[in-house]
């Protein structure tokens, strides 16, 4: 009842102060009075500003109230109750207006957050249409710029240019009127242009294809009329063997020989080759053949294109292996000399040194190994009469030994084929040498076969380029060793008689009266050379080998005797011999405790330079031997008096000497002067 | 007995010739650096090595250490003797004396910076100069040799001031009395000269081949000699022998057979080395301390690097008839060798 009260006062109050905004509400208001109460229409009609006003006088008066009653109760009496019941009514209905301001406040807060709510969904949709429409603007955009870049196929067709199109094209085409003025019609009409001269061009093709067709044909024809030429011109050629024989010029024998040389293996194919070019070019004195037979070849191997020496050595072995399975019982002997077996043909060269003596190689193919071997032998022009001591030196197994240095030729070059070796229980070639032959570096190399250390390669072809790079250095060397070991062998023979032949353009090097002489020259063997006392420095120093030869060689004079240790090295007379002396004389001295001995070595070793004479230095060995002697002279005449013994010196000074000792060591005048005669210090 | 054979290397032409002049070769003097890291070694080819001790001796020293740091060609005859100045290096050989820079020598195709020769009688042979003096005191060098005479050069004008006549035979070795000053030199005649050098005469001949130490077989010939004062040690054809130089009497007589080419005072010992493999200690007394074998059959020259400057590199080196140059870092042993 209160409420509608309050409803009716309500509406007059607002009336008065209502703002003009709220005057729609309230006819709507109105009109709803009649049908129902609407608070929230209440609240359009209310002005906040004037509702908090309200509440705070209600809330003073509440207040004021509340401390009235609490007077009339401290005060007490009979009207209080009255009074405070006054008051609690006044009160209670200052309640309910707080409790209507209360509602009235949530629904106003109610009704903003609507407002709100409304108003943003608005706003979202207008953002949504502004996106979609962003959207259809950036899509249309990227439409438009697809279509501005779009590339026709036409225009990657380099077209002629414009000038030459409008020269070119006949004006059924060209149509230069139309085509002028619209460039569309410009571009349609040079593609035009285009397609006919394609055609036309293609025309040309198809005519120059069928051309080429027919000169071919022709080019067919001419060549089998030639080759039917060839069984003519070898009649004739047979025909004219007696007029080549008649006029000595014997291009069939070569011929022949080229034949033979096909089927050799590769390797010796390569020296063959070499070797006649060599033999052709630059020395007259060499010649060259082929040995063995050629039927045996034939039958071993297929023609050489695809011969199997480039395959790895292994699987040759195997299909050996394989192909002997069916014969039972095979020895270690058998699959031994199966893998050292020798291809049937060889290569003959023989060397003609300028005194007649020659020197027979014969180099041998070992098929399995792949490698080559050479047999030497030296003959000469007249019969030799061996010397005792020289029984090495043209021994057909020591002659080539270390033609380069350290080239012993007792081990096989080719890496691969120890593996080979194991397979059948062979330890190392050396055995075999003496009937294979000789593995010398220098002789695959002339085969054009080269092994390199650090990278082992499967399969080893023979070069021709590795072969011409040797053989003129390797032929000049084995020259110079024939020569140098026959004129050993000749002053051997000297030397056993204790005469040291000093040829007469030497004598200048020693003085004209000589008194120590050569007693004794023998070979010694390498393990005996150790073992003397004296040679301790050499085998240090790593001269001493086992490819080296060695001798011993005894002066004397009176009761002086010197004992020389001779170390020849296989590369003489490049490489000089090496002396090691022992004088036995008052006592033994050796170049441990004598400095004098020491320096007589140096005096044959280190300045063996001078004593080499005219190239090319076979005299070098007897000049250090007269040498030897010389300072063994010098030696015993320069041998300071001793004032304590009794006696005359045993050898008076007869050698022409200006000091006697110089310098620290005290050493004793061995130099030679030419011409003058006399003996001076280095 | 089976002699381990070292390994035979291919040897051409040129490694044999090589092998053949090292095995000839006989370093004839020594002579340590004023920085005291680096040896300078001569040899008979006329060639001078230098070595670098101190990398010798480091703990990271390898084979290549050992070897010379550069070697040339300074003479055309041996070199008999060298000292070194406190920048120079000089060297004497066939009759010449050539001064070296230490500092441009370790540079590969260094140049001699002056030569000369004093002024000889005879022009037959050249003499050789077997010992080279150097007196601080009056900056001068003396040189002896092959024509029997001491020849003082002054170190700064190069002119050849004084010459020393009485020896009979050329003369092997020279020392120098420091107080006085005198120069002591022994020859091959024998004979123990002292020269004064302010009066340029000769003021005392020692004939020791007359004393109780001649050793007749050997020979007279005084190869090495030292001096300390008052005392003298030499030896050479007669047994090495100390003397008291006032009295000219011997006091000790080493009983060493071979005969001696070096001889040197050393602290409270006399280091002396000759024919032989060792370097032999003597004390004063005559007792031998210490023989220490080094690798050569026979020994020239030792040097003791004494250098401030480089006390790391203290060592006693001991060159002669081989191409080897023995390291002793201390007295009792041999470290390691140097080679050309």
């Amino acid at each position: 009842m209160s409420s509608e009260s309050s409803k009716k006062r309500k509406p007059k109050v607002i009336r008065s102060d209502g703002a003009p905004a709220e005057g729609k509400r309230n006819r709507s208001d109105t009109e709803q009075e009649g049908k129902y109460y609407s608070e929230e229409a209440e609240v359009d009609l209310r002005d906040p500003g004037r509702d908090y006003e309200l509440y705070k006088y209600t809330c003073q008066e509440l207040q004021r109230l509340m401390a009235e009653i609490q007077d009339l109760k401290s005060r007490g009496g009979k009207d209080v109750a009255i009074e405070i019941e006054e008051r609690r009514i006044q009160s209670c209905v200052h309640f309910m207006t707080l409790k209507k301001l209360n509602r009235l406040a949530h629904i106003r807060l109610k009704k903003g957050r609507d407002q709100t709510h409304e108003a943003k969904q608005k706003v979202d949709a207008y953002h949504l249409q502004l996106q979609n429409l962003l959207y259809e603007v950036m899509h249309l955009q990227k439409e438009i710029t697809k279509c501005l870049e779009f590339k026709s196929k036409h225009e990657e067709i380099d077209l002629v240019s414009l000038e030459e199109f409008y020269k070119e094209a006949p004006p059924d085409i060209s149509k230069a009127e139309v085509t002028m003025g619209d460039p569309h019609q410009q571009t349609l009409a040079r593609l035009d242009w285009e397609l006919e001269q394609r055609k036309r061009l293609a025309e040309k093709y198809r005519e120059c294809l069928s051309n080429k067709e027919k000169i071919l044909k022709e080019i067919e024809v001419k060549k089998e009329y030639l080759s039917s030429l060839q069984p003519r011109l070898n009649s004739i050629m047979q025909a004219s063997l007696p007029v080549q024989e008649y006029l000595f010029m014997p291009f069939d024998q070569a011929h022949k020989q080229y034949e033979t040389a096909r089927h050799l293996p590769p390797p010796l194919y390569v020296l063959f080759v070499q070797a006649t070019a060599y033999g052709q070019a630059c020395d007259k004195t060499l010649s060259v053949a082929i040995e063995g037979s050629v039927d045996e070849a034939k039958a071993l191997f297929k023609p050489p294109e695809d011969s199997q020496d480039d395959e790895s050595d292994s699987d040759a072995e195997e299909e050996q292996t394989t192909r002997r399975r069916p014969t039972l019982g095979v020895q270690l002997d058998d699959k031994r000399k199966e893998m050292l077996k020798r291809h049937p043909l060889s290569v003959m060269l023989d060397l003609k040194c300028k005194d007649d003596s020659v020197l027979h190689l014969t180099f041998y193919y070992l098929m399995n190994l792949n490698i080559m071997t050479v047999k030497a032998k030296v003959t000469t022009a007249m019969e030799l009469i061996t010397p005792i001591s020289a029984g090495d030196l043209l021994s057909p197994d020591s002659v080539l030994s270390c033609l380069y240095p350290g080239d012993h030729g007792k081990k096989t070059p080719n890496p691969a084929n120890q593996y080979q070796f194991d397979k059948v229980g062979i330890l190392t070639l050396s055995d075999y040498v003496l009937e294979l032959g000789h593995p010398y570096l220098w002789v695959q190399k002339l085969g054009g076969l080269h092994f390199p250390k650090e990278q082992p390669q499967q399969t080893v072809i023979a070069d021709h380029s590795l072969s011409a790079s040797h053989m003129e250095t390797t032929m000049k060397l084995l020259k110079t060793r024939v020569q140098s070991r026959l004129a050993l062998h000749k002053q051997f023979a000297s030397l056993e008689h204790g005469i040291v032949p000093v040829t007469s353009d030497c004598q200048y090097l020693f003085p004209a009266k000589v008194v120590s002489r050569l007693v004794k020259w023998v070979t010694v063997a390498h393990e005996d050379y150790m073992e003397l006392h004296f040679t301790k420095d050499i085998v240090d120093a790593g001269l001493a080998g086992d490819t080296n030869l060695y001798y011993m060689a005894l002066i004397e004079r009176g009761t002086a005797k010197l004992q020389a240790a001779v170390v020849l090295n296989p590369g003489y007379s490049s490489i000089p011999p090496v002396f090691q002396l022992c004088l036995n004389w008052k006592g033994e001295k050796t170049n441990s405790n004598d400095d004098n001995i020491r320096a007589m070595e140096g005096e044959v070793n280190v300045c063996y330079k001078e004593l080499c004479g005219p190239w090319p230095s076979h005299q070098l060995l007897t000049n250090q031997l007269q040498r030897l002697c010389v300072l063994l002279d010098v030696y015993l005449e320069t041998e300071s008096h001793d004032d304590s013994v009794e006696g005359p010196k045993e050898f008076p000074q007869e050698k022409m000497c200006l000091r006697l000792f110089r310098g620290p060591s005290r050493m004793k005048p061995f130099k030679y002067n030419h011409p003058q005669g006399f003996f001076s210090h280095r | 007995m089976e002699r381990a054979v070292p390994l035979a290397v291919p040897l051409g032409q040129t490694e044999v010739f090589q092998a053949l002049q090292r095995l000839h070769m006989t370093i004839f003097s020594q002579s340590v650096s004023p920085c005291g890291k680096f040896l300078a070694a001569g040899n008979n080819y006329g060639q001078i090595a230098i070595f670098s001790l101190s990398s010798a001796l480091s703990s990271e020293a390898k084979e290549e250490s050992k070897k010379p740091v550069v070697t040339f060609q300074a003479h055309d005859g041996p070199v008999y003797s060298m000292v070194s100045t406190d920048r120079h290096l000089l060297s004497a050989g066939d009759g010449e004396v050539k001064a070296w820079l230490w500092a441009e020598m370790l540079k590969k195709g260094c140049k001699e910076l002056w030569r000369r020769q004093p002024p000889y009688r005879t022009s037959l042979e050249v003499p050789e100069i077997n010992a080279l003096l150097l007196v601080p005191k009056e900056n001068s060098l003396i040189l002896a040799g092959g024509d029997c005479q001491l020849h003082t050069m002054d170190l700064e004008t190069g002119t050849f001031t004084r010459v020393l006549r009485g020896h009979t035979d050329y003369i092997h070795c020279l020392a120098l009395r420091e107080r006085s000053p005198e120069v002591l030199s022994g020859g091959e005649d024998g004979a123990v000269r002292l020269w004064d050098l302010r009066t340029a005469k000769e003021v005392q001949t020692i004939e020791v081949y007359k004393h109780e130490c001649s050793r007749p077989h050997n020979g007279r010939w005084i190869g090495c000699l030292a001096t300390d004062s008052d005392w003298m040690v030499c030896g050479g054809g007669p047994a090495l022998t100390l003397w008291h130089l006032r009295s000219s009497t011997p006091t000790t007589i080493f009983p060493i057979r071979a005969p001696q080419k070096h001889v040197t005072f050393y602290q409270d010992l006399i280091l002396s080395a000759g024919q032989g493999r060792c370097v032999n200690q003597w004390q004063l007394s005559g007792e031998l301390k210490a023989q220490v074998p080094g690798s050569s059959p026979g020994l020239l020259s030792l040097s003791l690097n004494q250098q401030p400057a480089a006390p790391e590199c203290k060592v006693l080196t001991a060159a002669g008839n081989s191409c080897r140059v023995d390291v002793f870092t201390n007295l009792g042993y041999r470290a390691f060798s140097l080679s050309f």
